[in-house]
């Protein structure tokens, strides 16, 4: 019973020590967001500025999703495996908010986060930058899982995540109907809709090509770009696959911008183009990783 | 046109990458026909049984050769091979033939039993007569391993079956041994080399058969 009580009570210890780092990361938050500054360390209003609250607690749920990485082992010591915590949590807290801002500042280089969020609480690019956070947060735990504790391998892979990153949400505007800055000026949904599945199905993609054995890393980094470069071949054929098996009627007034009917359509097609994406890409990742080929060894 | 001439640039570049750093391109060397053989096989002499064969892919296949090389005077080692497919095709009946002998210079490529090259040499054994009038080959005790190594087992070569084989190479021709003991239906390669035969590999599954065994072993 004690045993059993004394294991509780570490539990209780180390969730109230995550909460400390998150406390942290608050702080962190606002060495990229210095115009947060008001709103982040004082009490925050949901209904003032839903944007902004989905824009911040986005980050929350990145976090989350990276400290989930991290292992405590107590065997080796309550306090090491604390300091073990802290050490890693707060390398993780710096890539994720350094990886958030490099890859915003690609994909949003036209916009401003005080004016979008702040002024014109832009929902769209509140929720694209949602998507942003998970899967910036998805890659950056997967890359730690990989560095296993090695902090040179987890700079390499991390640099290397972020490069396939940065490439693949160029490939957007390959691949969608949809104008990206004109639409998000507009604060239109669809987009948001139809680059949060892309960028989730490109999230899921990458985290797989890393997700391998790895005992050289230029071996393994050479194998993570084969897989890329292989799920760059297979994603269009899914998504050309699925456009032909559902294909889609667009509206004859669709060039009428402002009427109900128009905006209607365009919203499920954000849906249905976000739901090929991810769909494609998840059907990608299969393709990619879950086809064993075996070798000449059984045989011989 | 844009569109499709990157996805082309992609599937290349994939391929380069994938072939640069492919498992079977590093380790497997690959073997076009019987005269490449010397590329692969340095010293003399030295003899290659091909001892299993075996094809991978579904629409596209490579052919696969696993030969036991006899080099010098006690140097056994197992060598698998890439091969083409008109020199897998070729050789699928050639089953525990050796299809490349080299000694000194001179090199043969006629599939012939094991130890072919040996024979008659009398660096390597003599003809002796035993007890029943027979004349059969002996190795000198230097290389008393060699039958082991040939897969000959209790198999001792007659002067009639070196006088056959010697008759059938001058014809190019392969010789399977007076009594078809070696090649694929040879009792003493299927007892030397009992790999190519394993039950499994032989037995050819109809779709009936597979289906009531997949759903055995699966549900």
């Amino acid at each position: 019973m004690a045993e059993i009580f004394d294991r509780l009570v570490i539990r209780l210890l180390l969730a109230a020590f995550v909460c400390v780092m998150i406390y942290l990361y608050r702080y962190a938050h606002v060495i990229f967001y210095p115009s947060v500054k008001r709103q982040v360390l004082k009490k925050i209003n949901p209904a003032e500025n839903p944007a902004d609250t989905l824009h911040l607690f986005a980050r929350l749920v990145g976090i989350s999703i990276i400290f989930s990485s991290i292992t405590f082992n107590e065997s080796s010591g309550f306090f090491l495996s604390l300091f073990h915590f802290a050490v890693w949590g707060t390398i993780a807290i710096i890539l994720y908010l350094l990886s958030l801002y490099i890859i915003e500042s690609i994909v949003f280089y036209n916009f401003d986060y005080t004016d979008e969020i702040l002024k014109r609480k832009n929902m769209s690019y509140a929720f694209i930058s949602f998507c942003h956070a998970i899967v910036t947060a998805y890659l950056t735990r997967t890359v730690m899982m990989e560095a296993e504790n090695s902090l040179i391998i987890l700079l390499v892979l991390w640099l290397y995540m972020l490069v396939i990153v940065g490439f693949s949400v160029k490939y957007y505007t390959f691949i969608s109907r949809l104008t990206f800055n004109r639409l998000l000026i507009q604060k239109n949904l669809s987009l948001c809709f139809s680059y949060g599945g892309f960028i989730l199905g490109a999230g899921f993609i990458i985290a797989s090509c890393f997700d391998q054995e790895h005992y050289d890393i230029t071996v393994y980094c050479i194998q993570v770009l084969l897989k890329t470069i292989l799920s760059l071949i297979i994603f269009p054929l899914f998504k050309k696959g699925l456009v032909r098996i559902f294909p889609i009627r667009m509206g004859e007034d669709r060039p009428m911008e402002g009427q109900i009917d128009t905006e209607m359509q365009s919203l499920g097609y954000g849906f249905y183009e976000g739901c090929l994406f991810i769909s494609g890409a998840i059907l990608t990742t299969m393709i990619v990783n879950r086809i064993q080929f075996g070798t000449i060894y059984p045989f011989f | 046109m844009y569109k499709v001439f990157l996805y082309t640039i992609l599937i290349i570049s994939y391929l380069g990458l994938a072939k640069a750093l492919s498992p079977s391109e590093h380790g497997v060397q690959y073997l076009q026909n019987a005269r490449s053989f010397s590329k692969i096989i340095k010293g003399s002499p030295s003899t290659a049984i091909l001892i299993d064969t075996h094809a991978t892919g579904f629409l596209i296949k490579t052919y696969y050769q696993k030969y036991r090389v006899i080099s010098g005077y006690d140097n056994v080692e197992e060598l698998i091979v890439r091969t083409s497919k008109e020199f897998a095709k070729k050789n699928m009946k050639h089953i525990g033939l050796s299809l490349y002998r080299k000694l000194d210079t001179t090199e043969e490529f006629i599939p012939l039993p094991p130890g072919s090259m040996y024979l008659g040499n009398r660096e390597y054994g003599e003809w002796k007569t035993n007890k029943a009038g027979l004349t059969i080959w002996k190795f000198n005790k230097v290389f008393k391993n060699f039958p082991k190594y040939l897969g000959w087992g209790k198999f001792s070569p007659d002067m009639e079956f070196f006088q056959q084989m010697r008759s059938k190479a001058s014809l190019n021709q392969a010789f399977y041994g007076l009594n078809n003991e070696f090649g694929p239906q040879g009792k003493i390669t299927k007892k030397s080399f009992p790999h190519f035969f394993r039950e499994e590999r032989m037995k050819k599954v109809d779709m009936k058969t597979l289906l009531i065994e997949y759903f055995k072993e699966n549900f």
